[in-house]
C-alpha cells in the first residue's frame, strides 16, 4: 500500500509530462512564480507605448535604465538579505552617508576618484557586516538593528556638511553616470553585471544555495553542517555593497554629493523584491523575478510622468501593484498545495489541516496526507 | 457498495457520532468513501491504516477543516451538523489532537489552555487562569509549572498540553491523532489511561496510532482503512497485529529481524564517548563498533536527543572526551562533526530535517554542496544526477527529483533524508527517532536502510521511545536517565522490564 500511494502522489504530474496539451502547458507557465511579473512588464510597455508612443522612444528608455540601475541595484542585494528571512532597511540611507563621506573625500581632501569609489563600496560592507554581527551574535532581529542605521546613517549624511550639498566632484562620476555604450547607459550595464553575478551566485554556487537552505529552515541548515552565522552575515555585506555603488552613481547622476537622496529607497527596493516573487519568509525567490519587479516598477513610474499623472497616484500604484503581487503569490501558493514554508513566528506559522487538505486538490490520494505529516 | 462488515453499527443512531456515505475527491482520486460509521459513546474506537489511507482525511471532516463530496453528512445523536466548518464541529462538541501542535508559542502553558474558552468580564484574571490551568495539567498528570511559556516545553509536554486543552472543552468526541507518536512509553501509558476514562464518561474517543499495541490497549474496537475505503471492523480483543498489518497492508508484511551476528571482538571500535557532559547531559561513556547499532532508551527529557545533538557538535559539550575512528574528535558546530564523518537524521523532519518547499533535489544534495561543488560551483546537470545518485539506494519514490519534499508521504520524505546523509559517507551515523510518523510498511524499508547503514560498516545510534524497534534493531542498548547511562544492556539480556526499570530509576529485583 505504502508503493501505491507512493508512486500516486506524483501519479498527476507524471501524466502531464507524459502528453502536453495546451491546458498543461499553461499551467506549466503559470507555475512558474516570474511568469505574471513579467507578463506585467510587457503590457504595460505595449499599453503605454499605444497611448503615447513617446514612452517607447530611446532618450525616455535611457532615463527608464538609469532608475532601474539605482533601484535594481538596491533590490539585488535586499532580495539576498530577504532570502535568509532577513530585512535590510538601511540601504536608502547608507546610500546617502556613502555620497556624502565620498564625494566629501573627493571634493575638499582631493582623494583620487578611484579610491572613492572603492570607499563608498568598502562603507557599505562594513556597515552591513556590523549589521550581520549583531544578527548573529547578539540575535538582534534584523528589522532593529537597520532600523537604527536607517535613522543614524541618514542623520550622519547631513550632519557632515550641516545639510549642505557638495559640489566640485570629479567629473569622473558624471561620465559614469552619463556615457552611454551602443546607447545603453553605463549605470544599466553596472546593474546587468550585478544581476548576473547574484544569479550565478545564487543559482550556481553551493554558498548561495546555503543561503536558500536558511531561508527555508534555518535549524535544518544548521543540522545539514551548513556555518549559518557566516551565511547570514554575507547577504548584510553583499546589500551594503551594493547600497556603495548606487551611490556612485548617485554622486555621477547629480554631479555633486547631497545628503537628501535615498531616502525611502530601501522600500522599494523591498516592494521590487516582493513584486519580484521573493518570500519575505525566505527561502524562495530568483534574481529573475526581482529584475522583472524593478523593470514593471520603473515602467509604472515612467509611464505615470510621461502620461502626466499626479506624483501622488504614483504611490497609489506602486501600493496596487504590490498588493496584487502578495495576493497573487499566495494564490499561486495556494493551488500548488505549497503550504507555507515556516514562517514568522508571529504568523502561527504551521500548515494548518486545511491546508494540508488543499494539498490534496488534483492529486492522489497520497499526497494530502503526506504534505500534512 | 459491498465494503466492510458493519458490526454494530445501524441506521439512525443517537448512540453516538456517525458518518453517513460521505466521501472526498480531489479531481478523480477518492480518497476517502464511507457508506455508514459510527463512533459510539461509552467506547474508544481505534483507527488505523497506512499513510494515505484516509484518516487524515476521515478526521478532518469529522473536524471541520475538510469539507466532504455533496451528500455526506456527519451527525451527532441523530442530528446532523454542519460540515465544513471548524466552528460548527467544536459547538457540536467534536475536539481533536492533532499531530501538529498549534499552541502559541509565546503564550504560556496556562494562556494555550484558556484560549479558546470564553473569559468572563474584560480582563485577564492571571489567577484563576493559573489555577485553572493548573488542574487541567494535574487531571492528565502533566507536571509543568502553567506559567511556563510553551516555546520552551519538550515535544513530548507540548503533545500533553495540546490534549489537556482539547479536554477542557469537554467535547463529546474526542479525536486523539497520533497522541502516543511524540511520547515514551510511560507517558503513552498515562495517554492510553486519559482516553479509556474519557470514554468511561460516556463520550466516544477516537484513538489514531502507528503502534498497534497501543491501539489495541487502548481501544474497544478497532477499524481499519485502506485506500480511503473501511477494509475492517474488530473487537480490540481480536485484533492481532498480524491481523491488523494483513488489513491495512492488504497483503502480508515480512519484518525481518536485523541482529546479523559477527564476532563483536573482531569488529574495530568506531566511536568511543568518554565522560562526555553537556548542560543538562552526563557524564556519559559509550562506545560503538562498526556495523554495529547502538540503542538509546529512556523516557522523555532523559537527555537522549541532547546525547546526540552534543555528539553531532549542535550542542556544546563542557567535558569528556570523544574518539572517532581512533581519533580525538571535538566538533565545535555540525559542519566540523560533518567534515569529521557524523551524520544525524534529527528528531522533527519538519522543523529540523527537511526545505519543505523545495525540490526534493535540493534536499538529498544539502549536506553535500560543498563537495559535490567545483571550485564553489554547481551545475544543474550534475546536481541532478548526484541527487538522484544519492536517493536511489533509499528507495524513495517520487514523480520527479524536483518536486518539493514537502508533497511527498512521511515516509518517502524520510528516505530521502537518509540518502542526504549516507551521501556524506558518515562513519558515524545519529539517528533520533528515524520511524516518527511513518506507516508500518515504511517502517520496514527504514529498517532496511539502518541495515544498509551497518552492512557499509557504519556504526549507528538510534534514538527510539518504540521499545520493540530498539529490540529489533539494536545489538546493544544504553538506558538513560537525567542524562546519564543508567545501564547498558546486551542483545541477550533485552527485556522490557528490565529497560523501563532502569529508566525511571527503580531497582531490578532478582
Amino acid at each position: 500500500m505504502s508503493e501505491t500511494a507512493a508512486t500516486d502522489d506524483g501519479a498527476s504530474v507524471g501524466l502531464a509530462a507524459g502528453k502536453p496539451t495546451w491546458k498543461s502547458r499553461i499551467r506549466k507557465v503559470i507555475d512558474i512564480p516570474e511568469s505574471g511579473v513579467v507578463a506585467a512588464c510587457v503590457l504595460v510597455f505595449i499599453v503605454v507605448t499605444l497611448i503615447k508612443p513617446d514612452f517607447a522612444n530611446v532618450s525616455n528608455l535611457q532615463v527608464i535604465g538609469v532608475d532601474l540601475a539605482l533601484y535594481g541595484i538596491l533590490a539585488v542585494g535586499e532580495s539576498i538579505v530577504i532570502l535568509t528571512s532577513g530585512i535590510d532597511l538601511s540601504p536608502g540611507s547608507v546610500v546617502a552617508l556613502c555620497v556624502m563621506v565620498t564625494a566629501y573625500l573627493n571634493a575638499n581632501e582631493n582623494i583620487p576618484v578611484g579610491l572613492c569609489i572603492a570607499a563608498s563600496v568598502l562603507i557599505g560592507m562594513a556597515i552591513g557586516y556590523l549589521h550581520g554581527w549583531f544578527i548573529t551574535r547578539l540575535d538582534v532581529p534584523p528589522f532593529a538593528i537597520t532600523l537604527v542605521t536607517l535613522t543614524a546613517a541618514a542623520g550622519g549624511a547631513l550632519a557632515l556638511t550641516d545639510g549642505q550639498s557638495i559640489t566640485g566632484v570629479s567629473s569622473f562620476y558624471t561620465k559614469i553616470a552619463d556615457t552611454k555604450t551602443g546607447g545603453v547607459p553605463v549605470p544599466a550595464i553596472i546593474f546587468a553585471v550585478i544581476a548576473i553575478a547574484a544569479w550565478i551566485f545564487l543559482e550556481r554556487t553551493y554558498v548561495g544555495r546555503q543561503i536558500y537552505a536558511i531561508g527555508g529552515n534555518r535549524e535544518a541548515a544548521r543540522l545539514a553542517g551548513i556555518p549559518v552565522n557566516r551565511r547570514v552575515v554575507l547577504p548584510y555585506v553583499i546589500s551594503g555593497a551594493c547600497a556603495g555603488v548606487v551611490a556612485v552613481i548617485v554622486i555621477g547622476y547629480l554631479s555633486l554629493g547631497s545628503p537628501d537622496v535615498g531616502s525611502g529607497w530601501e522600500l522599494d527596493a523591498i516592494a521590487a523584491a516582493v513584486i519580484g516573487g521573493v518570500s519575505l519568509y525566505g527561502g524562495e525567490g530568483r534574481i529573475v523575478g526581482v529584475v522583472a519587479g524593478v523593470l514593471l516598477l520603473m515602467l509604472i513610474n515612467n509611464a505615470l510622468i510621461v502620461l502626466n499623472v499626479s506624483s501622488f497616484y504614483q504611490q497609489v500604484a506602486l501600493g496596487l501593484v504590490l498588493g496584487i503581487a502578495i495576493v497573487a503569490d499566495r494564490v499561486r501558493a495556494r493551488s500548488r498545495g505549497r503550504a507555507r514554508p515556516r514562517g514568522l513566528p508571529l504568523f502561527g506559522a504551521q500548515g494548518s489541516p486545511a491546508a494540508a487538505g488543499a494539498a490534496g486538490a488534483g492529486q492522489a490520494p497520497g499526497a494530502g496526507h503526506g504534505a500534512g505529516e | 457498495m459491498n465494503q466492510a462488515p458493519h458490526g454494530h453499527t445501524e441506521q439512525g443512531d443517537a448512540t453516538g457520532v456517525s458518518l453517513l456515505r460521505v466521501s472526498k475527491t480531489y479531481g478523480l482520486a477518492i480518497v476517502l468513501q464511507v457508506d455508514h460509521l459510527l463512533f459510539p459513546f461509552g467506547k474508544v474506537t481505534g483507527l488505523v491504516g497506512e499513510n494515505g489511507a484516509g484518516k487524515s482525511t476521515m478526521l478532518g471532516i469529522l473536524a471541520g477543516t475538510v469539507s466532504p463530496d455533496r451528500g455526506g453528512t456527519v451527525e451527532i445523536e441523530g442530528s446532523r451538523i454542519a460540515t465544513g466548518e471548524p466552528v460548527a464541529s467544536q459547538a457540536a462538541g467534536i475536539a481533536m489532537v492533532s499531530q501538529e501542535f498549534p499552541l502559541v508559542g509565546q503564550l504560556s502553558a496556562a494562556e494555550n489552555l484558556t484560549l479558546g474558552l470564553k473569559p468572563k468580564g474584560l480582563f485577564v484574571n492571571r489567577k484563576a487562569m493559573t489555577a485553572a490551568a493548573r488542574q487541567m495539567l494535574g487531571s492528565i498528570g502533566l507536571d509543568i509549572d502553567p506559567r511556563t511559556p510553551v516555546s520552551a516545553l519538550s515535544i513530548p509536554q507540548r503533545q500533553m498540553l495540546e490534549i489537556a486543552k482539547a479536554l477542557g472543552r469537554d467535547p463529546r468526541l474526542l479525536i486523539l491523532d497520533e497522541p502516543t507518536s511524540a511520547l515514551g512509553p510511560i507517558e503513552a501509558d498515562q495517554v492510553i489511561m486519559i482516553a479509556r476514562q474519557y470514554a468511561a464518561q460516556g463520550k466516544a474517543v477516537i484513538f489514531v496510532g502507528h503502534r498497534l499495541a497501543e491501539v489495541r490497549r487502548a481501544a474497544d474496537q478497532v477499524i481499519v482503512l485502506r485506500n480511503g475505503r473501511l477494509v475492517a471492523e474488530m473487537n480490540a480483543t481480536e485484533a492481532t497485529d498480524e491481523r491488523l498489518i494483513q488489513a491495512m497492508a492488504g497483503h502480508e508484511l515480512a519484518i525481518s529481524s536485523a541482529a546479523d551476528d559477527g564476532d563483536p571482538a573482531a569488529k574495530k571500535s568506531v566511536f568511543e564517548a568518554r565522560d562526555l557532559t553537556a548542560e543538562g547531559l552526563g557524564p556519559v561513556s559509550l562506545a560503538v563498533r562498526e556495523g554495529e547499532v547502538l540503542g538509546i532508551a529512556g523516557l522523555m527529557g532523559a537527555g537522549r536527543s541532547r546525547l546526540l545533538h552534543t555528539v553531532f557538535g549542535a550542542i556544546h559539550a563542557t567535558g569528556g572526551t570523544m574518539t572517532l575512528a581512533g581519533q580525538s574528535f571535538s566538533p565545535r558546530n555540525p559542519g566540523q562533526a560533518l567534515d569529521a564523518g557524523v551524520a544525524l537524521v534529527p528528531e522533527d523532519r519538519k522543523q529540523q530535517s527537511i526545505l519543505a518547499a523545495a525540490p526534493v533535489r535540493n534536499n538529498a544534495t544539502l549536506a553535500v554542496l560543498r563537495r559535490i561543488s567545483r571550485r564553489g560551483f554547481l551545475s544543474p546537470a550534475t546536481d541532478r544526477v548526484k541527487a538522484l545518485e544519492y536517493v536511489a539506494p533509499t528507495g524513495a519514490r517520487f514523480a520527479s527529483i524536483e518536486q518539493p519534499i514537502g508533497s511527498l508521504s512521511g515516509g518517502n520524505q524520510q528516505r530521502v533524508i537518509f540518502g542526504k546523509w549516507f551521501a556524506a559517507r558518515p562513519k558515524l551515523l545519529l539517528l533520533d527517532e528515524p520511524t516518527r510518523g511513518v506507516d508500518v510498511g515504511a517502517k520496514a524499508e527504514i529498517y532496511a536502510l539502518i541495515d544498509q547503514a551497518r552492512a557499509e560498516g557504519m556504526a549507528v545510534i538510534v534514538v527510539s521511545s518504540e521499545l520493540e524497534e530498539l529490540f529489533h534493531i539494536s545489538d546493544e542498548i544504553a538506558v538513560l536517565r537525567k542524562g546519564h547511562v543508567r545501564r547498558v544492556l546486551r542483545r541477550e539480556e533485552f527485556s522490557k522490564e528490565r529497560v523501563l526499570l532502569a529508566a525511571s530509576g527503580l531497582k531490578e529485583t532478582p
